[in-house]
């Protein structure tokens, strides 16, 4: 962790921003302690932290456009959910099945799409996110169509399984760590600076040898990882999948806590999803007023503070003068 | 020894001739440069040098090979680095990591050393930054290493580009008017910069219309106008030559040599 | 078989008019300020469920009730170009966020809908409610002459409007260049609210027009919007009348399309036009190849 927090402190110290992390940190705890449906409202930040970490590599590093990340999801998820329930897999070799041939959708959707720019390349990603929602809806099947597919199996592997929620907790505490210190690393490295060079200015970074198309290439390749990762995660700790769960809201939610914690930055998709996890509609039961306060809450960030908890203290700032004045 | 052949280069655009059948070597050694009045096709040269813009007609060789039409991150591979008219700095980079990126290169890690710091890739990072700070002292940019890209002044800025494509190891490094911009002090650095990267046996091809800067750094001089070749030599030649000086320096231009 | 693929053809084209018109509606705001509204399915659907609401709650007869939701849904485009597009506009925010906002927008409205009315699909009657014509053999039902009808008429309307109107003409120069209109003392900003008015306008009267056929209800408004957005790109982005075209075109593949492969394949069907042209020819069937 040491790595993370000198990287956060690097990229100018932000008070607020630090504040919230000993807050976000200090709910983990808590809810360690006081277990109860905070657990479960803490496991989906988390597996959503390993998707919004991917989707950063993508957007926020790249500078790129993706609407259809929760496509790799689904992929990987019912790959994983298909071959536990029904055919009775390991979760590990499942999952990394599920990997694979998110992966290998990635690597063939990857190479037109990625030619394309602005308007067209969001189209053409929410595309793929609707159409692998449309067969997961269609091939009922193995799907089992809206139904969905429950019961699907803990994780573990052997006979060692995550069953607990506080065992789960853990798990995933592990995991979405893993995944941060990964994009930290990514971030650091002579491919992360090729990324953020490719989105600063795509000329200057084929001057410079860079293979612009396959490193975005490469961009979408990983970030799809993560977001199968967190697709596997999500039906086993669930145990349960249908095509909503993989559907348009996924990919807004997951784009309102990239902006909220701040887009480009490593610690902000995990800060970024456990504060939208933790709002008080996450709350409640009734997921129509969930994804429409995701919604509101996306464009309130993108008009007032479109750098996320980064731009938290300008705004503090303006708010002191205008008190002052 | 020329490092850059043109041999009758082309380009148009519909129906205007941007390059008309523009033949030239540049030698291995020196600083060249590349005049013209706006609009002469200089910039249009250099795109097509460094494969932003394939030409109409023509071959560009480069270094003994055929680089005509390849794709500009291969050009780049095999040592011809470009700068760009507009500033094209990673703003949201350090100072620092700009210069790294231009070891891309002559470096090798990928997914797995970002992942895995082993040995061999921790050794190639602290290579990397030793290189990247090396060539920051020399440019006179070594106090901001730190600082972000994007809030350095504006003439800094200029260094970096040109700290950047350093780092890439140019054979032949092209400058597109590097000097725009720029006061008279930090043009002077400039000169300053530019003579000491050809004493390191890097040939530099520049593109400028500071026409003082030309004169007081070039080896020799080649004059563009409206897409034809129509002058080359050295700077008391080209100043000479009649038709440099009914095409170009007959304008007010004249007044700054 | 020819008999049920002449009939598909038919109900094709129908369907592909009201693609046109969704897709019109993208142009009138894109030409207009480079943006593209995502949210522009929400105009469809509301137009649809309003309809229907104003009939069912306030007791309205239908062409009454149409005209309060296309009136409404006009209003709720402005609504969304003040509250949502204009912050980011003044800002010079990225297209993609913009894309971004528009797209949440459409979340938002999609869900206030399922709330106020629940998740219920409705249906409006027929606006006639005859037997279906025959003409050369082919049945051809009276919504399939209204949808035409008015389409036909939309496209005539919208044409004077942009070649003969002051507003119109003012509109097609910021369309050709936004700040020499600015200079030439248009009021851009104004044209921008009035393209979200006359294309939210245009996608409720594509909601009123298909519902009776159809259903609609709180969700319908992504796929329509895709289907528009298709037709706006086979028709080569910004085309007003290409936008139609493609429309047609795309409404008729996915009849066939649904006669071949099933019903099942219909979104499956449009989602792949899409993606074939976003990857071969983005610029559309009329644009030249790249």
């Amino acid at each position: 962790m040491n790595s993370l927090i000198t990287i956060w402190a690097n990229r100018r110290i932000n008070p607020a921003a630090l504040v919230l992390w000993g807050l976000a940190a200090a709910f983990v705890a808590y809810t360690f302690v006081s277990g109860g449906y905070l657990i479960a409202v803490l496991h989906f930040a988390l597996i959503y932290t390993v998707f919004v970490t991917g989707l950063n590599i993508f957007m926020g590093f790249t500078g790129q456009v993706s609407f259809g990340h929760n496509a790799f999801a689904a992929i990987s998820g019912y790959t994983s959910a298909v071959l536990t329930a029904t055919y009775n897999w390991d979760p590990l070799p499942a999952g990394l099945l599920g990997l694979a041939g998110a992966l290998t959708c990635a690597l063939i959707v990857g190479y037109p799409v990625l030619r394309l720019r602005g308007h067209y390349l969001a189209m053409a990603t929410l595309a793929i996110g609707l159409i692998v929602y449309e067969v997961a809806v269609q091939w009922d099947s193995v799907t089992k169509g809206y139904m969905g597919i429950s019961g699907i199996a803990p994780l573990g592997i052997g006979r060692f399984t995550v069953v607990s929620d506080r065992a789960l907790l853990i798990f995933l505490v592990i995991v979405a760590g893993l995944s941060l210190l990964s994009a930290a690393g990514i971030r650091r490295s002579r491919l992360g600076r090729a990324f953020v060079a490719i989105a600063g200015s795509e000329d200057a970074a084929r001057a410079l040898g860079i293979d612009v198309a396959r490193y975005k290439l490469i961009a979408f390749l990983i970030s799809a990882g993560y977001a199968a990762i967190a697709g596997t995660l999500f039906v086993h700790a669930v145990g349960f999948v249908s095509p909503e769960v993989f559907g348009l809201p996924m990919v807004v939610l997951s784009f309102t806590m990239l902006y909220v914690g701040g887009i480009g930055t490593i610690g902000g998709a995990a800060l970024g999803a456990i504060v939208i996890s933790a709002l008080p509609e996450s709350f409640r039961t009734f997921k129509d007023y969930q994804d429409l306060a995701y919604g509101a809450a996306l464009i309130a960030i993108l008009i007032y503070a479109p750098r996320g908890m980064a731009s938290l203290p300008a705004l503090w700032t303006k708010w002191r003068q205008r008190v002052a004045a | 020894m020329s490092v850059l052949r043109l041999d009758g280069i082309t380009r148009r655009f519909g129906g205007l001739v941007a390059l008309d059948d523009v033949s030239l070597t540049i030698p291995g050694k020196g600083l060249s440069a590349v005049i013209g009045p706006n609009g002469a096709g200089k910039t249009t040269l250099f795109n097509v040098i460094s494969g932003f813009m394939p030409p109409s007609a023509g071959r560009v060789h480069f270094d003994g090979a055929d680089i005509t039409g390849l794709p500009p991150e291969t050009i780049a591979s095999r040592r011809l680095i470009r700068t760009f008219q507009l500033v094209q700095l990673f703003e949201s980079l350090t100072v620092l990591e700009n210069v790294k990126v231009g070891c891309h290169l002559h470096t090798r890690g990928g997914l797995l050393a970002a992942l895995l710091p082993t040995r061999a890739a921790r050794a190639e990072e602290a290579a990397v930054d030793a290189e990247a700070r090396h060539l920051l002292d020399e440019t006179g940019l070594g106090a901001q290493a730190e600082t972000l890209a994007a809030v350095l002044p504006y003439g800094q800025k200029r260094l970096l580009e040109i700290t950047r494509a350093l780092a890439a190891r140019p054979k032949l490094l092209l400058l597109d008017e590097p000097a725009a911009g720029l006061n008279r002090q930090e043009t002077d650095t400039l000169a300053t910069l530019l003579r000491s990267i050809v004493a390191r046996d890097t040939a530099i091809l520049l593109i400028e219309h500071d026409m003082s800067l030309v004169m007081q750094v070039a080896d020799n001089i080649a004059v563009l106008d409206f897409g034809r070749l129509i002058a080359t030599g050295s700077p008391d030649e080209v100043r000479r030559n009649p038709d440099v000086i009914a095409a170009y320096l007959g304008t007010d231009e004249a007044a700054h040599v | 078989m020819f008999d049920l693929v002449a009939q598909s053809i038919i109900s094709g084209i129908g369907v592909g008019a009201i693609y046109g018109l969704i897709g019109i509606g993208f142009c009138v705001i894109y030409n207009a300020s480079g943006i593209v509204n995502f949210a522009q399915g929400a105009f469809v659907m509301l137009g649809g469920m309003l309809t229907q609401g104003a009939m069912a709650r306030l007791g309205l007869p239908l062409p009454l009730a149409a005209i309060l939701a296309i009136a409404l849904v006009a209003g709720s485009g402005i609504v969304l170009e003040r509250i949502v597009v204009r912050p980011l506009w003044n800002r010079g925010s990225t297209m993609f966020v913009m894309i971004l906002a528009t797209l949440a927008a459409q979340i938002v409205i999609e869900r206030i809908t399922l709330i106020v009315g629940g998740d219920q699909p409705r249906t409006l009657p027929v606006f006639t409610d005859l037997p279906p014509l025959r003409i050369f053999g082919f049945a051809v039902n009276f919504q399939f002459l209204w949808i035409v009808g008015c389409s036909a008429l939309i496209i005539v309307l919208l044409g004077l409007f942009f070649s003969s109107t002051k507003t119109g003409k003012a509109m097609r120069a910021c369309s050709i260049n936004r700040d020499a209109a600015a200079l030439q003392g248009i009021p851009v900003s104004r044209m921008l609210a009035l393209a979200f008015a006359i294309s939210a306008a245009l996608g409720a009267v594509a909601g009123i027009l298909i519902t009776p056929t159809q259903y609609t209800a709180f969700n319908v408004g992504v796929p329509f919007a895709i289907s528009g957005f298709i037709a706006a790109i086979v028709g080569g982005f910004g085309r007003p009348l290409g936008a139609f075209a493609g429309g047609i075109l795309l409404g008729v593949a996915q009849a066939l399309a649904i006669v071949y492969l099933g019903a099942a394949s219909k979104n499956v069907a449009a989602l792949s036009i899409l993606l074939l042209f976003l990857f071969v020819r983005p610029t559309g069937i009329l644009g030249s190849a790249k």
